[in-house]
């Protein structure tokens, strides 16, 4: 007893006591629930067997039940779409605002960090924001889009079933841009200047310089923040629940919106479970090319 | 082009990029303060003439806010507590030793930081529920939250820990500290203003969490900001102004505190997830 006691405070007790407690903890609290959750796609739950643990056995009937739905073809191809386009976006606008601050003048570090208010906010606030912006009669983005011409008529981004999805890409967009830009900038202030001096001499251009140096010397960042990018957008739900919920028609349910929708507004759990599970072993899929470029970091 | 010309030239636009970017704020806070017609005005007014300051109050009296914050903060405050005590060991614990164990501890950890909440809450509420934990919602979503955070509060302390350097923490060993009393004296001191930023930004992380409370907490008397919010918003308000009102009372506070301590969060962030 005496010597279990002195390991813990004075010997490798101490450190298996540190790591053993969270982990345990996280077991319990996201090991556990994903065996469940498992557990659950497989069987048959409503509102009388929720409480227990013995629900009747019905194989892959949720799965087949799940892909004979009309509506799960376009949400899958929506949540494919509405990826797609936020990661594009996001990267491309995030990679131009890096390279610019890259140019370093007083004050772009400052500057630089100001970007992240979008990343600290509350979820629920940005959709909020972005629903008025977006708003079809008084939206203010509409009103700048007719002033400048691009277009003549008001587009009703929430309940036009075109545009819909858009909306929400949108706001996710700019939700999304500071993180890339932040990450890129850090990628980018890893690259050794004396390239650029070598290249610079042996009479390379700027673009020359982009394609040779800057995006080869990215590459494993790049990845890993298109790895990130994919595991964020896929856990975006709070703009979905704020600015379209999912409608008109589920013109831009996704599938991350649609298992919450069919577990607490349908009470579908066996369904919302069932959806649950595919998404996770493609969440859990992309975040092992995320966790592989990011490798030689894990190994310290 | 003279250098000082170049740089001036260059902040300008900085600061044009950023005005575009932060726009969406800037509206939140003019609208909110746009009286009930000047709101719906074309074309719209981008500097209110008539500010109505009354609506603060009137916001916070009429929504119950003061509730509402009291929980998000019981909420955030919480999850942090609950994390802090769990994770810092566990950071140290894997920035100390580099072998096998250590991979697949970190491995794990990074798969479940990244499980998405809308999708884990089904086995959880229903397991919850089972084991009766729905009867203290608030202290179910803190627990939600914190198997949610951990991961990332344990990635970023890390690095922390990893700067800290193992000579120190030696010295004080072979002085006659315990190895509590080497962590507790020595390392933790050292390693403060990390944990500390990345508790913050735990902290700003579950101030506004959303799909956690909205599906666990029924009462109205427990539920958080965010959830008061989209309950504010049904699905053809008009009330704009009042809308963007309860939004700036619920940021501007997150607002401030990034401001002051953006270059310690930045840098703790940047540190953490990739380098």
């Amino acid at each position: 007893m005496k010597r279990i006691l002195s390991s813990v405070t004075d010997g490798k007790g101490f450190d298996i006591g540190l790591v053993a407690l969270p982990l345990a903890f996280l077991f319990v609290m996201s090991g556990l629930p994903l065996v469940y959750n498992v557990v659950m796609s497989f069987q048959e739950v409503d509102m009388f067997s929720l409480g227990s643990f013995a629900r009747p056995f019905v194989g892959f009937r949720n799965y087949v039940d799940l892909f004979s739905q009309p509506e799960t073809r376009p949400i899958l191809f929506n949540t494919a779409l509405f990826v797609a386009a936020s990661i594009a976006g996001q990267f491309a606008i995030g990679f131009g605002l890096a390279l610019f601050f890259w140019t370093n003048f007083p004050g772009a570090s400052w500057l630089r960090g100001l970007f992240l208010v979008s990343w600290v906010m509350p979820g629920l606030v940005v959709g909020a924001i972005w629903n008025w912006i977006l708003s079809g009669d008084f939206g203010v983005l509409n009103f700048l889009l007719r002033e400048t011409g691009v277009i003549d008529g008001n587009i009703f981004w929430r309940s036009d079933p075109n545009y819909s999805l858009w909306a929400v890409i949108i706001a996710n967009i700019w939700l999304g841009t500071s993180f890339n830009m932040i990450l890129l900038s850090v990628g980018l202030s890893g690259i050794p200047k004396d390239l650029y001096e070598a290249a610079e001499l042996d009479g390379a251009n700027a673009l020359q310089r982009f394609w040779t140096i800057t995006l080869p010397m990215m590459r494993s960042t790049i990845g890993a923040i298109i790895a990130l990018g994919l595991i964020f957008t896929l856990q975006q739900f709070d703009l979905f629940a704020a600015i379209t919920s999912g409608g008109p028609n589920n013109t831009s349910n996704v599938t991350q919106y649609w298992a919450w929708d069919l577990s607490f507004r349908q009470y579908d759990f066996a369904k919302g479970a069932t959806i649950s599970v595919i998404m996770i072993v493609f969440v859990m899929f992309a975040s092992v090319v995320y966790v592989r470029s990011t490798r030689h970091e894990v190994r310290g | 082009m003279s250098e000082q010309f170049r740089n001036r030239l260059m902040l300008a636009v900085a600061l044009v990029l950023a005005a575009i970017y932060l726009f969406p704020l800037y509206w939140m806070y003019i609208t909110a303060l746009k009286s009930g017609s000047a709101m719906f005005a074309t074309p719209p007014k981008f500097w209110p003439s008539e500010p109505q300051w009354g609506i603060y109050g009137d916001v916070w009296q009429s929504r119950n806010m003061g509730r509402y914050l009291w929980n998000s903060l019981v909420i955030a405050f919480g999850a942090v507590a609950l994390i802090s005590v769990l994770g810092v060991g566990c950071a140290y614990v894997l920035a100390r030793y580099r072998n096998v164990w250590v991979d697949i501890g970190l491995f794990l950890i990074l798969m479940l930081q990244v499980l998405p909440a809308s999708l884990m809450i089904t086995p959880i509420f229903v397991g919850f529920s089972q084991f009766g934990l729905l009867d203290t919602p608030r202290f179910a979503v803190i627990l939600a939250i914190a198997a949610k955070s951990m991961p990332f509060f344990v990635v970023l302390v890390r690095a922390t820990f990893m700067s800290v350097p193992m000579e120190l923490e030696e010295a004080a060993l072979v002085d006659g500290n315990s190895r509590i009393g080497a962590f507790f004296n020595i390392v933790l001191p050292l390693a403060r203003n990390g944990i500390l930023v990345s508790a913050i930004l735990i902290f700003m992380q579950a101030f506004g969490e959303f799909v956690y409370s909205k599906s666990m907490i029924q009462d109205i008397e427990l539920q958080p900001a965010s959830v008061g919010l989209n309950s504010f918003m049904g699905p053809n308000t008009n009330e704009w102004n009042n809308i963007m009102a309860y939004a700036t009372i619920y940021v501007t506070p997150i607002l401030a505190a990034f401001i002051l301590l953006q270059r310690r969060i930045v840098s703790g962030l940047t540190s953490g997830a990739l380098k």
